[in-house]
């Protein structure tokens, strides 16, 4: 049993108390979208606005990409006058890493943000749906307790599918090891850990390093160069981003091969030790290219070199500031 | 010849006749489903199809494009496109966006000769609508499933054929060179037409934007901006996805020995677009950004050129990460 209307019920009580008893300036969550398969994010300030919340598979977002807007940081900004905006922020497991990551980074102060873990059984990957419906449109979404999903298409044929079949990519790898740190729990268990993480990794590594390269090659060439993942990443921060940067600049503005590949090797590079696998990215890119399986080596890299995971502990320093003596020397390549 | 029809397998000899005398782009199936590609010799075009991830933009005003190439002589060689094309099954929506860049490039000064010469060289076809999507909304700003704003032939898709109106002397021209493929239509055929046109039309999402111009006037201070722009993130999915957004940036380059001037694609959300020389930026703030590109759509452009710039197809609807949407933007806009 895994009721979705019991967890939204929980949010939003939790987001009542968090604001009536102010604790929090402003509490973070989902509200209904304008389309039968989106949520979307949401602000709420009032008690009463705490009543657009919801919770369901379509919660996609990763909305600790908001925190830094609204928290005040530290050693940067020392005006007395400024009051920081505290932040109740409802988190999926991957989003709770998310969040340990910008403390570690300091780019949040964790005592203004107040973590509403919701137990995450996955997200739809709503590129499945189309896909499986062959261009008939969703005019409604239901999901019951044994997490069957109920859609209505435009046509009002009514068509039932495991939600399974429709768990976003990452939901399918997801890793599950979530850090402790969290303000409050909504009741609930969230999904098992799924045996083939890495497999596509696995096989791009087994792959020539010619194949690797075209395949690398024919996913950056649909890239638009709309920024829509890096803006959608929680750790793409920088006030200044390397892509954007006219002394020196690093990269050329347009959609040449060089230009796309070198702005996706700069991205994917920067994620190393950091991303956490929440495929915002992914989920944010108006041309479906596939992020995640470069990003997700990246990860496998760290892990396997360092023996680290990203997100799992604001003290643990990152990988790559600390030198350690069972560092894997893997990485130092002779050509 | 002004209209004729043909049965939709025949459709590859259409093409054949041309002897290539023009590159036909239409709509090709691929790997993510269909795409407004170059139709290669023994590649069916395919009738099924919502509308394409990219509008047809790019094709007249790509989103690179090198201007002229130097040295260290100071002569620089520039090329005008010679190429001649014909444009098959772009929707009416992104036909008649074609009108609203031609009011930007080819009838304000300075003309630009690049998008005119392309302008000049290609006929375009247009697709009328048998199924909207959920995401359209064209009858509510002045476009429709069958108009015929923007093209030069207007097809229909009538079950095994394919009926075809010439609305320019271009689009005639283009007939006369396929009279001998195309059948004249008999009353049966016009009124199926006309039966397709008239249940498009009703199956259209509508909504009110009467008057969305003056009202917009007195909202340049309005909370609205700030509200919504809470959950943007600030990418450019929706401006490069848009068949009428048309800023554009100028780029130096180093290209091997010489250098290029290029003009690549910009956009009103991201946040070096408004950055002066100063360091001051007019538009740092998201909710400026947004409130520039729904100004610009349906205000300045209104007034500048009399007509708003958009055509209801939806796509940002459909590919925003966080799913703002548009007509909600509209309606409030319009209270």
């Amino acid at each position: 049993m895994y009721s979705m209307e019991k967890i939204a019920a929980e949010i939003k009580e939790s987001a009542r108390d968090l604001i009536s008893g102010k604790r929090v300036d402003l509490v973070i969550g989902y509200e209904k979208g304008s389309l039968a398969l989106r949520s979307r994010p949401c602000f709420v300030s009032s008690v009463e606005d705490a009543g657009k919340l919801v919770w369901n598979s379509l919660c996609t977002n990763n909305l600790s990409v908001y925190l830094p807007r609204y928290v005040q940081k530290g050693p940067q900004k020392r005006k007395e006058d400024v009051k920081p905006v505290r932040v109740g922020i409802v988190a999926k497991g991957c989003d709770v890493r998310s969040i340990v990551g910008l403390v570690k980074e300091k780019q949040i102060s964790r005592e203004n943000v107040v973590i509403i873990r919701v137990p995450c059984r996955g997200v739809i990957d709503r590129a499945k749906v189309e896909t499986q419906l062959k261009g008939n449109e969703v005019n409604e979404y239901k999901e019951d307790s044994s997490e069957i999903l109920h859609l209505t298409t435009v046509a009002g044929e009514e068509k039932t599918f495991s939600k399974e079949q429709f768990l976003a990519d990452a939901c399918l790898e997801c890793e599950l090891a979530e850090p402790e740190d969290v303000d409050i729990r909504i009741s609930g268990t969230a999904k098992q850990t799924f045996p083939n993480r890495y497999e596509r990794v696995r096989e791009f590594e087994a792959k020539s390093r010619e194949e690797r390269w075209q395949h690398f090659k024919k996913e950056i060439s649909k890239c638009i160069r709309c920024n829509a993942c890096r803006q959608a990443c929680p750790n793409c921060f920088c006030k200044s981003c390397f892509a954007e940067q006219g002394k020196p600049r690093w990269v050329g503005a347009g959609t040449d091969l060089s230009n796309t590949m070198f702005y996706h090797i700069g991205r994917i590079f920067h994620q190393a030790g950091r991303c956490v696998e929440c495929d915002a990215c992914v989920r944010a890119c108006p041309m479906g290219i596939d992020l995640r399986l470069f990003t997700q080596k990246m990860v496998k890299d760290v892990a396997e070199a360092f023996g680290y995971i990203a997100g799992l502990s604001a003290e643990e320093k990152p990988p790559l500031c600390e030198f350690g003596d069972a560092d894997g020397q893997g990485l130092i390549t002779t050509l | 010849m002004e209209q004729g029809i043909i049965k939709k397998a025949d459709a590859g000899e259409l093409i054949a006749v041309l002897g290539g005398k023009y590159i036909v782009y239409g709509p090709v199936k691929d790997d993510e489903g269909v795409s407004l590609s170059k139709v290669g010799d023994g590649e069916d075009i395919t009738f099924e199809y919502s509308n394409f991830n990219l509008s047809p933009k790019g094709l007249f005003f790509p989103q690179s494009e090198v201007i002229y190439t130097y040295d260290d002589s100071v002569e620089a060689k520039e090329s005008l496109p010679e190429e001649r094309f014909i444009v098959f099954g772009i929707r009416p929506c992104d036909a008649s966006a074609l009108l609203r860049l031609d009011e930007v490039y080819k009838k304000s000064s300075p003309e630009d000769p690049y998008y005119i010469r392309r302008r000049e060289n290609a006929v375009i076809i247009s697709m009328a609508c048998k199924k909207p999507c959920q995401t359209c909304f064209c009858t509510s700003v002045g476009e429709g499933p069958a108009a015929k704003a923007g093209a030069d032939v207007i097809a229909f898709d009538l079950d095994d054929s394919l009926f075809l109106e010439a609305c320019t002397k271009k689009g005639e021209q283009l007939l006369d060179i396929w009279s001998k493929l195309l059948q004249e239509p008999d009353s049966a055929v016009l009124e199926s037409k006309q039966r397709q046109a008239a249940s498009a039309n009703g199956k259209v999402y509508a909504l009110n934007s009467e008057g969305i111009t003056q009202k917009l006037q007195k909202k340049f201070e309005s909370p609205i901006w700030k509200e919504i722009s809470q959950r943007c993130l600030s990418c450019g999915a929706c401006t490069f996805i848009c068949p009428t957004c048309h800023c554009f940036g100028i780029n130096d380059e180093p290209c091997g020995s010489k250098n290029r001037r290029v003009r690549c694609w910009d956009a009103c959300m991201f946040k070096e677009f408004g950055g002066e020389a100063s360091g001051h930026n007019p538009r740092g703030m998201i909710d400026q950004r947004l409130r520039q590109r729904i100004m610009h759509k349906f205000l300045y452009t209104a007034e500048n050129f009399g007509d708003v710039f958009c055509v209801g197809c939806g796509r940002c609807i459909n590919r925003c990460p966080v799913n703002i949407d548009i007509r909600e933007i509209i309606t409030e806009g319009t209270q």
